[in-house]
């Protein structure tokens, strides 16, 4: 399923519709949206390589991690990026503020070289997201030899614009990106416990899909050990899941485990039942027409007072023809089989409890005449 | 009396109409609705008929949008079309840079031939025989919703096939971008201007249509100002209702604070909602029939009543959205298990197809 949606992503949008757009949301609890990222980013990134797609390569905008980061996930991966054409980069992350350029126009602090070779465009200033559009724009262009070539963008987290700028305007941005002809597709990354429940509505609202990872709940039969495997469970597995728009106007919903190893990623798919999602969708009942697997069972071994149970023995029932005597040594025998099959019990219980069952009292009584 | 049999049984009393249709000339466009009022269609047949006829002149009517699906737009493509094809004035807003795009994406009025054919076919599907004396009766009602010519109140429209050319006159329509001002007091503006424009159109009531797409979108400065959208809102409301027009605004409640929801909510005369429904889900399959053919759902929460004190109570408010062959928006009742089958109430509160808890209860 995180294999469809790379498929997606590299696919991008059709002819004069916006770009499909990813939206990873991760919170404290499970903080694995960055492997995440990365994931994508490397998968996209072996697509374009061997040109499997049809775009002409992807911008990265990186706020909360370095280029260089990035250069070496990609190297480590196979993807030689100094070299290559299809990989550029705006950092947002070394100098988002110009801050470091005035103190060294100032002559404060010497220069220092980024460490990486990936041509990166430095931006000096995050708050002016029209300035941040076009330079992502151009970035775009500068990778296909015309300049009309499709591109990818990955914004390494929104969570960081939106400490820069407002919603509304970044909201702005990425909707002009998505409906931008040479855009075919974009993700970013977003912590959602950071913001308003606002700023990720509003997130959500202009995406098309819709990656959630949250806490995988484990079963507590570890026992002692469990608190510690417990954070370990957390700061590696998770669940994975993903709420699709479709053209059609429905809406997929797909769910995967989520495993980091050794900073790699694999997904699986989810191995215990998934909760029926329309079951909050039938109508509720005043009533319980379900059975418990306690009733259930009980049910099962109920003793009806038929003369062949289906078990191969014959129960004597008393049908008032025999008499008293013989009566009770059958009744004896009866209850000794009963006990070896094991009691089961319909236990009924009264809606209104207070009233006495079969009371005797004649309600008419009460009136005084 | 014909018409009579289109609606649905209110009492043992009906109003005559047929004196007041026969004396006024008939306005290609508008028709007699109860009390006193004039309706407009909105495109869609089934709405029309749910709603009892159409959508009341100077009736706010507003749309509740799910995040996760577009059938709002649906909607109002639909409404936008019927407006073109009567040649009544109208102003469409958007959040988008370029919201004359939009116009690209609506539908043409179907082909009178393709008309006819599905009537045929809902009477084959039926396997009625009809005896020769009683065919010239069906005929009748079949001409009177299906009348021939352009003077249709309610076009059946295919979504497959864009709005042909001469339907626009471009001096009539006018599109406006939510997102080029700061703030909503220019739309505004605009709005007064435009409806004091379509009631002086020499003296002649044609109905003018005014449809705001996703008002309280992210990208909109004033989207995180609740209180300017709201009287925003009610100012449009009170210019509305003093015109010869229809407003139909569509907005979604997960971007705005449940309180402001709410508010919005009870401004509307006529409130519909729509929701998406989850792709591929096998229970959802056995609950209900034709899911293959369904797009999404529609709940109707208010009818707009003018002149009376009477509310309009229908009899289920949560109906099915299908293409009808991929061409035409069909607006059919769910057929659900049977157990609760009073309202879709229960069904529109309890359900979220997203999983997230959003959807709060729409019940008044």
């Amino acid at each position: 399923m995180a294999e469809w949606i790379c498929r997606t992503l590299r696919d991008g949008g059709l002819e004069g519709e916006h770009a499909p757009a990813l939206t990873i949301n991760d919170s404290i609890t499970c903080s694995l949206g960055s492997f995440v990222f990365d994931h994508i980013l490397s998968q996209l990134s072996s697509f374009i390589d061997s040109e499997k797609s049809q775009s002409s390569g992807i911008v990265l905008v990186a706020f909360s991690r370095s280029p260089l980061y990035y250069e070496q996930l990609l190297k480590s991966k196979g993807y030689n990026v100094s070299s290559s054409t299809w990989f550029k980069v705006l950092d947002c992350y070394t100098d988002p503020l110009g801050w470091k350029s005035k103190l060294l126009n100032s002559g404060r602090i010497a220069n220092d070289s980024l460490g990486s070779s990936v041509t990166v465009k430095l931006c000096k200033n995050v708050k002016d997201l029209d300035e941040l559009l076009s330079l992502v724009l151009h970035r775009g262009k500068e990778l296909s030899v015309d300049g009309k070539g499709r591109f990818m963008i990955a914004i390494d987290s929104v969570s960081e614009m939106l400490r820069h700028a407002s919603v509304s305007s970044v909201a702005s941005i990425l909707s002009e990106l998505r409906s931008h002809g040479q855009v075919s597709s974009l993700f970013w990354l977003v912590h959602s416990d950071l913001h308003e429940t606002r700023a990720t509505a509003a997130l959500e609202y202009i995406s098309s899909m819709k990656a959630t990872l949250v806490v995988q709940p484990v079963d507590g039969l570890r026992g002692n050990s469990a608190s510690l495997s417990l954070m370990e469970n957390n700061l590696k597995r998770g669940k994975f899941s993903v709420h699709v728009k479709r053209r059609n106007g429905r809406v997929r919903t797909m769910v995967e485990e989520l495993y980091v190893e050794n900073s790699t990623v694999n997904f699986t798919p989810f191995s215990t039942e998934d909760e029926v999602i329309s079951q909050s969708l039938v109508p509720k009942v005043q009533f319980n027409l379900q059975l418990s697997e306690k009733e259930r069972n009980d049910r099962a071994k109920v003793v009806l007072p038929f003369e062949h149970q289906g078990n191969g023995k014959n129960i004597q029932i008393y049908d008032g023809r025999k008499s008293l005597n013989e009566s009770k040594g059958d009744s004896e025998q009866t209850c000794f089989e009963k006990e070896d099959s094991g009691r089961g019990e319909i236990i009924y219980f009264r809606d209104s409890d207070d009233e006495m069952p079969d009371s005797d009292e004649d309600p008419d009584d009460d009136l005084d005449i | 009396m014909v018409m009579a049999a289109n609606k649905p049984r209110s009492g043992s009393f009906s109003r005559n109409f047929g004196a007041a249709s026969s004396s006024v000339p008939s306005i290609p466009g508008l028709k007699h609705g109860p009390n006193g009022t004039m309706l407009l269609s909105s495109g869609i047949p089934d709405l029309d008929k749910i709603l009892g006829g159409g959508l009341a002149l100077g009736s706010l009517v507003m749309v509740m949008e799910d995040p996760e699906a577009p059938h709002h737009m649906l909607l109002l493509r639909n409404f936008m079309s019927q407006g073109l094809v009567h040649h009544q004035p109208l102003i469409y807003a958007s959040p988008a840079t370029d919201p004359r795009g939009f116009l690209g994406t609506l539908p043409n009025p179907m082909v009178s031939k393709d008309d006819k054919s599905r009537v045929h076919e809902t009477e084959q599907e039926k396997g009625l025989r009809i005896a020769w004396q009683y065919k010239k009766y069906i005929g009748e009602h079949s001409s009177e919703s299906h009348r021939d010519g352009k003077s249709e109140y309610c076009n059946d429209f295919d979504l497959r096939k864009p709005l042909e050319r001469h339907f626009f006159s471009w001096k009539q329509i006018d599109c406006v971008s939510l997102k080029e001002s700061a703030d909503l007091a220019a739309f505004h503006e605009r709005c007064s201007s435009f409806l004091s424009q379509a009631n002086q159109n020499n003296g002649n009531i044609t109905g003018g249509r005014i449809a705001i797409q996703s008002l309280c979108s992210p990208q909109c400065e004033y989207s995180n100002r609740e209180w300017e959208m709201l009287s925003f809102i009610r100012s449009l409301k009170s210019v509305v209702r003093l015109s010869n027009a229809v407003a139909v605004v569509t907005f979604s409640p997960s971007l705005v604070s449940t309180t402001f929801s709410i508010r919005l909510q009870h401004l509307a005369d006529t409130l519909v909602s729509v929701k998406a429904i989850p792709d591929e889900d096998k229970e959802l399959a056995k609950l209900l029939t034709g899911y293959k053919d369904m797009v999404g759902l529609l709940s109707v929460h208010k009818v707009a009543r003018f002149n009376t004190q009477v509310p309009t109570i229908l009899e289920t408010t949560t109906f099915s959205m299908k293409l009808q062959k991929r061409r035409s928006l069909v607006l059919e009742c769910i057929n659900q298990a049977p157990v609760d089958g009073a309202t879709g109430s229960s069904y529109a509160s309890s359900g979220s197809c997203s999983g997230s808890s959003k959807t709060g209860s729409f019940d008044f």
